[in-house]
């Protein structure tokens, strides 16, 4: 169980999480509420949405969550899916930041305006990306995914 | 300890608290806050924010945008999981450029 500090954003009073992988291998988890059935997120590794993912951690949001190792930070960004007509989106500029050796959480917001909260993953039919350019998943951070998830 | 002179009413809770600062002069919030006027440059204001390391400080607008970006995203649950499959499948058969 993931334990918020803060809370999400907007959702402060929701403290208590899980992490739900529908289908093993796939980057796209849910984040559901431990108490509130109808409250869950789409949450997915930034690392995989975007290969040079490189945000500035603080070491204000380090201590708020008792960071003691790198290996132990786990960042998960909010995936939003628009069904009709398709776009999905990550907010990059404020992921979920998690220590998997206790289960502390935050949603960070990194310093503005680096990174947009509505990075473009998929709109329609066309595999296109924020820049126009085909994106490419790398296999190598699928896996890396999976191991931290498997931890925690 | 500085006496904050205060305009018409003082009320607090819920109701903007009016103050009027010189350059260099401050503002204490509770027990952990302190807001000092560090600089002014046209209509740009320079503020520092003294808080106690469980704060986080943000500009309005960010945590705004940040706070209606994640209400959009809890909406995402109604998406059926097998429309995040074919997401997924989507992403990953793309052909490699």
């Amino acid at each position: 169980m993931i334990l918020m500090q803060r809370g999400i954003l907007g959702f402060e009073g929701y403290k208590r999480f899980v992490l739900l992988m529908p289908s093993a291998g796939e980057p796209l988890l849910w984040l559901q509420a431990v108490d509130e059935p109808g409250l869950a997120f789409v949450v997915a590794n930034p690392a995989v949405i975007k290969g040079d993912y490189n945000p500035a951690i603080t070491a204000h949001d380090i201590e708020s969550l008792d960071i003691q190792r790198g290996e132990d930070i786990v960042l998960l960004s909010i995936v939003t899916v628009q069904p009709q007509p398709l776009r999905v989106t990550a907010n990059l500029l404020a992921p979920i930041l998690i220590n998997a050796a206790n289960r502390k959480a935050n949603q960070i917001v990194l310093e503005y305006p680096a990174y947009p909260v509505q990075y473009l993953v998929l709109e329609d039919d066309a595999m296109r990306g924020r820049d126009g350019t085909q994106q490419q998943i790398d296999r190598g951070q699928i896996d890396k995914l999976s191991v931290a998830m498997a931890a925690l | 300890m500085r006496i904050v002179q205060l305009e018409s009413d003082t009320q607090i809770g819920g109701v903007m608290l009016i103050l009027t600062r010189k350059l260099g002069e401050s503002i204490v919030i509770g027990d952990d806050i302190k807001i000092t006027i560090l600089g002014i440059k046209g209509k740009q204001i320079r503020i520092g924010v003294e808080a106690s390391t469980g704060m986080t400080v943000h500009r309005e607008e960010v945590y705004r945008l940040i706070q209606e970006q994640n209400q959009q995203a809890a909406k995402s649950v109604e998406v059926p999981g097998e429309q995040l499959s074919a997401i997924w499948d989507k992403l990953r058969n793309r052909p490699l450029p």
